[in-house]
């Protein structure tokens, strides 16, 4: 499935070659091997000054990228000269490298690549969109994760991930919002990440589309309702946890106390719903979606407008006495 | 019938967060719990109706039960209002 990106423990050279070759249209140079060679840093590295012999505080656990600076530099230079500058970067174990804009690295840096066996590609694309698009994908690479257990579903285009404990009737919920015209993103367990403050889940590539419903088994829900009915990653903009009746701390009823959860120091709105008999979770689940979409759009809780409009109220009503 | 008549100490009155606690109070007992202010009688239990009723700061509001547990519901009902619920007295 697409979006879904590799996980950073075992993120290698090879599998950016794999997961990103074709768009940013890499080309090994030569047959180098080194694609074992892990990439640890979502960031890049311009290995220009390294090259002219200033080698302090070089990345070379980064990714090279050896634009038309770097190319013109070495060209410049002697064949003797060129091996020396070459060796600067490449005394260091380098991730890997990357020849920008379809140059044509010169043989000495080719003969250094091949000897530390490090990979080296080559692209027509220019440096500057290149840089942009491979930041950007290491950044969500490497962007903090976590799983949870628990149900996503956009609705409405608001992201509800529903918790709560196992056998609570989280996917018996959540598929009733999806036979609503709702869909689901990840069912049981939502691999979420951080995109700067927001919160992105997705499921697990295995598990697909399917959810587990008890007495019927597993569910496809993207051949049984159709691809509408799935979406393969969907912001977390609310949580809502599911709670057995007699657990329920009965402290807000108004709805005016306004409780977050933190995920991965992101904080998310968060309502937490009683379960008894006879509830419509699915119809409350909905409500509670649209109830944050108004919320943020209003700028306040329809609790808090009922309130203030209460509050008026006793004022006058205090002026005529 | 037990009753109890109490005035209202907070500045803002029985606004939302007030009427949740009345009422998370009023659910612990079995009685019929009412609240009744000069103008309307509502159930203690219910919190639409307590918000109705409207009560500003230094209104008088009645108290009242009916049940096995009418003189401790009366009782504990009317501490959660004389406490001014947290908030800025009159």
């Amino acid at each position: 499935m697409q979006d879904r990106y590799p996980d950073p423990e075992t993120f290698s050279t090879g599998i950016l070659f794999e997961s990103l070759g074709r768009k940013l249209e890499l080309e090994p140079v030569t047959d180098t091997g080194g694609y074992n060679r892990m990439v640890v840093s979502p960031d890049i590295s311009r290995p220009g000054l390294c090259l002219s012999g200033y080698t302090y505080k070089f990345m070379h656990d980064r990714i090279q990228i050896f634009g038309e600076t770097e190319i013109t530099l070495l060209k410049q230079l002697s064949p003797a000269e060129r091996t020396a500058a070459v060796a600067n970067v490449y005394s260091f174990s380098v991730v890997c490298a990357i020849v920008t804009k379809g140059l044509t690295p010169p043989d000495e840096l080719v003969a250094a690549a091949l000897e530390s066996g490090s990979a080296l590609f080559s692209s027509p694309q220019d440096t500057t969109p290149l840089i942009h698009d491979l930041t950007h994908y290491l950044g969500e690479v490497f962007a903090p994760h976590v799983s949870l257990h628990g149900t996503l579903v956009d609705i409405y285009g608001e992201g509800v991930l529903v918790m709560g404990r196992s056998a609570i009737g989280k996917s018996e919920a959540v598929l009733g919002l999806v036979e609503r015209g709702h869909r689901l993103v990840a069912d049981d367990l939502v691999r979420v990440r951080r995109a700067g403050n927001r919160l992105i889940g997705t499921g697990d590539a295995l598990i697909g589309f399917h959810m587990e419903i008890r007495g019927i088994g597993f569910v496809s829900i993207a051949e049984l309702f159709g691809v509408g009915a799935t979406k393969e990653m969907q912001s977390v903009d609310l949580v809502v946890r599911l709670l057995d009746a007699d657990l329920t701390d009965e402290t807000d009823r108004s709805g005016l106390e306004e409780n977050l959860m933190a995920v991965l120091g992101v904080d998310i709105p968060l309502v937490e719903i009683p379960v008894l008999p006879g509830r419509n979770i699915t119809l409350l689940l909905e409500v509670a979606a649209m109830m944050n979409i108004q919320a943020k759009d209003t700028g306040c809780t329809s609790a808090e407008r009922l309130n203030r409009k209460l509050i008026a109220r006793m004022g006058r009503k205090r002026l005529r006495d | 019938m037990v009753e109890l008549v109490v005035t209202v100490p907070n500045k803002l009155g029985i606004h939302a967060r007030p009427a949740a606690m009345i009422v998370r109070a009023a659910v612990e007992f079995d009685s019929e719990i009412w609240l009744e202010s000069p103008a309307d009688k509502v159930n203690a239990k219910s919190i639409m109706g307590v918000m109705t009723l409207a009560a500003s700061g230094g209104t008088s509001v009645t108290v009242s039960a009916a049940g096995d547990d009418e003189t401790t519901a009366v009782e504990a009902v009317a501490d959660v209002i004389k406490s001014g619920f947290g908030e800025e007295m009159i």
